[in-house]
């Protein structure tokens, strides 16, 4: 699970709403894979960014070197953005868990794939 | 014709020139060479056309008069048969050339495919997703036949010969001298009252023994040179040449499939991908879909999702086996209950089960109503569909806009609406389908779905069934 999804999921546990988001996130194995690096595509993703909870998933995973924010002029400043396609799209959580913020749930993530079925009681109606 | 054609820009042709395309089969000439023909992604065949003529006119009694009429096919215009297979020599020996020279600028040799083929790409019956402009004269030199049927469609290539190249006689001479060392085997496909009056195999044989005696080819049912399809039914006869041994539809980066990658990628295709977009397929299986659209749409952020320990263990296999791990992201996850936020998804793309396994009904809606949810307004949404599921949507809408009334023929494996080809030959009177017209009789079927507004229905067949692609936006925000 790349830090690009995990900053797009958000807990449906019921009555939890959008206070389910930001999952916390847990790692017991990382994997840092070279993708390649295409500037246009990380500064798409840019704007979708939500950083405070980006921020969170990279310190808990101790990740170095975060842009803390977009900066002016992001789409051409390559520093920036191969920082952040590092952050986005090289991290690979492969097992951890993801938790609701607001109902405390544990979601497995497991061979980097997060599960966040829910049982009958617990989705919403 | 008044009628509208475009060619998918990213299909990867030039120089191609009309094109007509029925039910199924994409007739169309071309000066692209073998690499840009591999790269046609909606057909499941492609053909080289030797033969495109009248159909076989069947009478009751005299076997042996239409067997005559059938030998016709070859013995009436031999020249054709070796032109169109020095042609098909030429694209097996660009290709295997082409396959040594790595990274070598094609130019040179796609200077050398200068002639123009006629080719048939067969097409899944994937209605209208292979047109071209209608500002291209349409070019009927050569006739035109439509084959209604999916597994083989033929390809008639016709090969103008350029100055440039294959005018050089010594190669001619080459050519025609190498032709008679040829192995063939004779595939045949009969329907319609030809179909009714005699087996494949009668008609295999009586074609086989033809080119036999024309030619001196040997037949070779094992693995012959080359392999000759012949498909007649009650509005053409077409004969043709499989362009490449294996067909478009099986792609070199697809594992294992799970839908038909010719589907898969019209799918995709009709939904707007662009660069930067969040596209979600949230019930993956096996990932075809995203397989399809990640190698078309590179720059893209793919997501697959499915409730399936072992359809996503079979994805990741696929994903790692095509290389594209990094651009498709899998979750577990289920379709009713995305753990996604509200209007954050620009596309979804997927394929809804059928089947016994899968509960229909009330289902159908509660995946329809999240996908609205988490789609951003402007999004767009393909899907495909069983008729039992276009049924059930249909009738749990609250729509306003009435139903059409010729609703009633949804048993129709498609519409045979015809329009008039005046200028052509070798067709009798039968008149092509009208794709505009059957596609607003499908999108006439299609309801709006809360904000989802529909878009296009196209009807296809997936072999044994037929399904339906339905394509939505979402017009506003979801009143909650």
């Amino acid at each position: 699970m790349k830090l690009l999804t995990h900053n797009l999921l958000s807990s449906h546990v019921r009555g939890v709403g959008p206070r389910g988001f930001p999952l916390r996130l847990q790692a017991t194995e990382v994997r840092i894979n070279p993708v390649e690096f295409n500037p246009e595509f990380v500064a798409r993703m840019i704007p979708k960014v939500e950083w405070a909870a980006l921020l969170e998933a990279a310190d808990t995973l101790h990740l170095v070197e975060v842009p803390k924010e977009p900066i002016q002029g992001y789409e051409h400043d390559e520093k920036f953005l191969r920082k952040m396609h590092h952050v986005l799209l090289e991290v690979d959580v492969l097992e951890g868990t993801l938790q609701c913020p607001e109902s405390g749930r544990l979601f497995p993530i497991s061979r980097g794939i997060p599960n966040m079925l829910l049982s009958d009681e617990e989705t919403e109606s | 014709m008044g009628r509208s054609y475009k060619l998918y820009p990213d299909s990867g042709l030039d120089g191609n020139q009309l094109f007509f395309s029925l039910l199924g089969k994409v007739f169309f000439t071309t000066c692209s060479d073998v690499n840009m023909l591999k790269k046609l992604k909606s057909a499941e065949r492609l053909f080289l056309l030797i033969k495109k003529e009248f159909p076989l006119t069947v009478s009751s009694v005299n076997k042996g008069k239409i067997f005559h009429e059938i030998q016709r096919l070859i013995n009436d215009d031999p020249g054709s048969w070796l032109n169109a297979i020095s042609v098909w020599k030429k694209l097996l020996e660009l290709d295997a050339k082409n396959e040594k020279l790595s990274q070598k600028d094609a130019n040179p040799l796609k200077r050398k495919v200068g002639e123009n083929k006629i080719i048939i790409a067969k097409k899944l019956k994937i209605e209208q997703l292979q047109k071209i402009e209608e500002n291209r004269e349409c070019q009927l030199e050569k006739q035109i036949e439509e084959e209604t049927l999916e597994q083989r469609d033929f390809i008639t290539k016709r090969e103008k010969f350029q100055e440039e190249e294959f005018q050089n006689d010594r190669e001619k001479a080459t050519v025609t001298h190498n032709q008679n060392n040829l192995t063939f085997r004779v595939s045949c496909r009969c329907s319609g009252t030809v179909g009714k009056a005699f087996t494949a195999q009668e008609v295999g044989k009586v074609i086989g023994i033809a080119l036999m005696k024309q030619f001196g080819w040997k037949a070779d049912l094992r693995n012959p040179n080359l392999e000759i399809f012949v498909h007649l039914n009650d509005i053409y006869s077409v004969v043709g040449i499989p362009v490449f041994r294996v067909p478009l539809a099986s792609r070199a980066y697809i594992k294992t499939a799970g839908l038909r990658s010719t589907i898969a990628w019209a799918m995709a295709s009709l939904a707007e991908i662009k660069a930067g977009a969040f596209v979600l397929d949230p019930m993956c299986g096996l990932g075809t879909i995203l397989l399809e659209a990640a190698k078309e749409w590179p720059d893209v952020y793919y997501v697959g999702a499915d409730v399936s320990d072992s359809q996503l263990l079979g994805a990741c296999d696929n994903l790692q086996a095509a290389g594209l791990k990094d651009k498709i992201e899998l979750l577990k996850v289920s379709v009713i209950e995305l753990p996604l936020p509200s209007e954050s998804v620009d596309i979804i793309i997927s394929d809804i089960p059928f089947g016994k396994k899968f509960k229909l009904g009330k289902d159908i809606k509660s995946i329809l109503q999240e996908m609205e949810r988490v789609l951003r307004v402007g999004g767009t949404i393909v899907l495909l569909l069983s008729e039992d599921h276009h049924r059930r949507l249909r009738d749990c809408e609250e729509s306003s806009i009435p139903l059409n009334s010729k609703n009633s023929y949804t048993d129709e494996p498609g519409i045979k609406k015809f329009l008039n080809l005046e200028e052509t030959t070798g067709i009798s009177e039968t008149e092509l389908s009208s794709f505009e017209a059957s596609n607003q009789e499908c999108l006439d079927r299609m309801s709006p779905f809360g904000s989802l507004v529909p878009v296009e229905c196209h009807k296809v067949s997936l072999g044994k069934t037929d399904a339906f692609i339905y394509k939505y936006r979402k017009s506003h925000s979801s009143a909650l």
